[in-house]
């Protein structure tokens, strides 16, 4: 290194210390508590976790074991009960009936970021649930449109789709059943939909669900699962079925099991969501909040890497695969 | 009590030199539940602020009530299911008959309060339509474990399924949403509420308007689910101590064969005891659905194990015929308190289950080795 390069290595490294040093003096401590155990919520952990260590911040990891209020809610009641929780990042799991706890919540003096999926309708300017600082999380709806267009023109443009989903009112999977609709209403008409059928976030039920659609419709030419655990099921069963690479799957979110068939050839589109980006910017946002910041923008877009096998080798899309990094 | 443990305990005779040991033992057995309980609060109460560097307290107020609203949905459960296991049955329908009846609720007080019915009475007619529902359910399993015979795993079981298509039919497959505002009061306000710190005292019924730092101080105490599940536990301790009802429950799960030659009604009570199980599983729809201010055909699901799990840590026998509804409350309790403190020392809950399933086993060693202590004796001995 030259002398010039190790004098801006060392103004960096001071003014980092400063930074550092004043974040420590106004020490938040942020609570995450995201929907369930799946591969998806791990990596936006992952995001959390890097920039709370970038900012010197602590952070109460809790996950529940199965998606649902009744089990969310004693962990986020317990984690307001510490009483020493300035922010609490969460992924609703119900867009209704989790207003009443996160509400109970605000009170008690704990600010709510929501990431990945909504309270009320989104949107907190406007809407009928304001109290969130931000919501976090990507355009389902548009997900959705994408998800259908890439299942049309693999399966030609015409045919029977079935779509397999987890939870009824969770504002994330919603919205993308929503735009996959809408785009199959309206730009192929020659397109029948099926469905949705609702797995409750149990991945065997996602595979029987499928294997009786299959059976019951011997012309199906393509399957849409709406999260993780939908498309890891809706997969095995067309696999199982013998149909792996004759039925179209579309899978939304890149787990390792999804890009596996992709490979395979079972799945022929994977939709990758920014779970890194929600988390990592989820705690940057608490901590602008805390420094005084007002202008946090209420709504964050975090968008998609739609990876087919064309481009699943290429590190800028491979890179979005939900792993352990 | 009648309790047919202690009637063989006390049938068995003082047993020599070891009976004072045995008696002790005999007794300890059946407080291990509460030794547990308070073991459990003391580690958390040392553990949680140590860990923490002194910033989180385990015993505060607002903890205090976090547990007793936590134990509330799976309390409900267990009490009717209690009755159902002390009879020797078991009803594994109670947590689908919950989701039922939260939709049934939170359809009633949608449609009555849209009809024009004033708040508090859409909420009674909600509360009735629970329970109606939640009756009918646990009339037709009684019938069909007592008339036809039908072992009631198998029973409630089916029904469960039956009572699952139907709610999930009739929510449309979605979370009954549209509830009138005012519900969310109902669900999650308090009978007191304590400010902490500079102005503030004990407040009755109805928080004060305040905002800011003094909302932050406030403590809900006895929300109104808990108060709900409060009277509905001291009734049904009422009926299981003071009432016939409670009696033959015992002895109906003691022997049944005894008990019908003792002339107890053993049909009719079984059909009763089913639909109380039902009843207050229905009451649990009813209170979640105020909750969380939406009706959900999913609720119950993830509860039932736990139910039991609570109704057997307490010490009812899974062979029937002994068991109290304290026991039940402590069972629920040790559940709850576990899950809190767990997330206080930020350790992952999931070790919750790992703890809940070992004392559920030996809470059924404890109870098979009763009858080692009771000391059964080989015939031909004096």
């Amino acid at each position: 290194m030259t002398r010039k390069h190790v004098i801006v290595a060392l103004a960096a490294a001071a003014l980092a210390t400063a930074a550092g040093a004043a974040s420590a003096a106004d020490k938040i401590k942020i609570g995450f508590l995201p929907g369930v155990v799946d591969p998806f919520y791990q990596v936006m952990q992952i995001g959390v976790e890097k920039a709370a260590k970038e900012l010197g911040i602590e952070v109460v990891t809790q996950v529940p074991p199965t998606w649902g209020v009744e089990a969310q809610t004693p962990i986020l009641n317990a984690m307001v009960a510490r009483g020493d929780l300035n922010y609490i990042i969460t992924a609703p799991t119900d867009k209704e009936q989790m207003v009443a706890p996160l509400q109970a919540a605000l009170d008690a003096g704990i600010k709510v970021i929501t990431v990945d999926t909504f309270l009320g309708d989104g949107d907190y300017v406007n809407g009928p649930v304001k109290f969130p600082i931000s919501y976090i999380g990507s355009d389902n709806v548009e997900g959705g449109r994408i998800s259908a267009r890439g299942l049309a023109k693999a399966i030609g443009g015409k045919g029977k789709v079935y779509i397999n989903s987890t939870n009824p009112n969770v504002s994330s999977v919603e919205g993308r059943e929503q735009g996959f609709k809408e785009v199959m209403a309206k730009e192929y008409p020659d397109i029948k939909v099926i469905g949705p059928d609702y797995n409750l976030d149990d991945q065997n039920k996602a595979t029987q669900q499928t294997a009786a659609v299959i059976e019951q419709n011997a012309d199906l030419a393509g399957v849409f699962g709406t999260n993780v655990f939908s498309a890891q099921g809706a997969g095995a069963a067309v696999v199982n079925a013998g149909l792996g690479g004759k039925v179209q799957v579309v899978a939304y979110d890149a787990t390792l099991a999804a890009i596996e068939s992709l490979n395979k050839g079972d799945v022929s589109l994977v939709l990758a969501q920014k779970p890194f980006d929600m988390g990592y910017m989820a705690v940057q946002f608490a901590a602008a909040d805390a420094a005084g910041v007002t202008s946090l923008p209420k709504r964050v877009q975090t968008g998609f890497a739609i990876i087919d096998k064309d481009n699943v080798k290429d590190p800028n899309y491979s890179r979005f695969i939900y792993k352990a990094q | 009590m009648a309790d047919t443990a202690k009637i063989r305990f006390e049938a068995a005779g003082p047993g020599g030199k070891w009976g004072r040991g045995r008696e002790i033992l005999f007794r300890l057995s059946r407080l291990w539940a509460w030794v547990f309980l308070g073991l459990m609060i003391a580690f958390f109460v040392v553990a949680v602020p140590v860990y923490n560097g002194g910033s989180v307290n385990f015993l505060t107020v607002r903890n205090s009530q976090n547990i007793l609203v936590a134990i509330t949905p799976v309390l409900l459960l267990g009490l009717g299911q209690t009755f159902v296991i002390i009879s020797a049955g078991i009803d594994l329908s109670v947590g689908w008959v919950m989701s039922l009846a939260s939709v049934v609720s939170a359809l009633a007080v949608r449609a009555a309060f849209n009809a024009g019915v004033p708040l508090f009475w859409s909420v009674v007619i909600s509360f009735l339509a629970a329970v109606a529902a939640a009756g009918i359910v646990g009339f037709f399993n009684g019938v069909i474990i007592a008339k036809l015979k039908v072992p009631a795993f198998i029973v409630t079981l089916g029904m469960s399924f039956i009572v699952r298509g139907l709610g999930l039919l009739w929510s449309e497959n979605t979370t009954v949403i549209g509830l009138p505002p005012g519900i969310r009061a109902y669900g999650n306000e308090a009978l007191f509420y304590f400010i902490r710190g500079e102005g503030g005292g004990f407040y009755f019924f109805a928080p004060p308007e305040i905002s800011g730092d003094m909302l932050r101080r406030m403590d809900r105490i006895l929300p109104y689910p808990v108060v709900i599940t409060a009277v509905v536990v001291a009734i049904a301790m009422f009926i299981l101590r003071k009432t016939q009802f409670g009696r033959h429950t015992y002895a109906i799960g003691g022997n049944v064969e005894a008990a019908l030659r003792a002339g107890i009604p053993v049909d009719r009570r079984i059909i009763q005891i089913y639909m109380l199980s039902a009843v207050t599983a229905g009451i649990g729809g009813f209170v979640s659905t105020l909750r969380y201010t939406a009706g959900s055909a999913v609720i119950g699901d993830p509860l039932l194990l736990s139910s039991i799990a609570a109704v057997i840590i307490g010490g009812v026998s899974l062979f029937g015929g002994a068991g109290t509804i304290t026991g039940t409350v402590i069972g629920a309790l040790i559940i709850a308190v576990l899950t809190t403190g767990l997330v206080m020392l930020n350790v992952d809950a999931f070790w919750q289950f790992i703890v809940v399933g070992a004392v559920v086993i030996i809470a059924v060693l404890i109870d098979q080795s009763r009858d080692l202590i009771i000391g059964r004796r080989k015939p031909g001995r004096a």
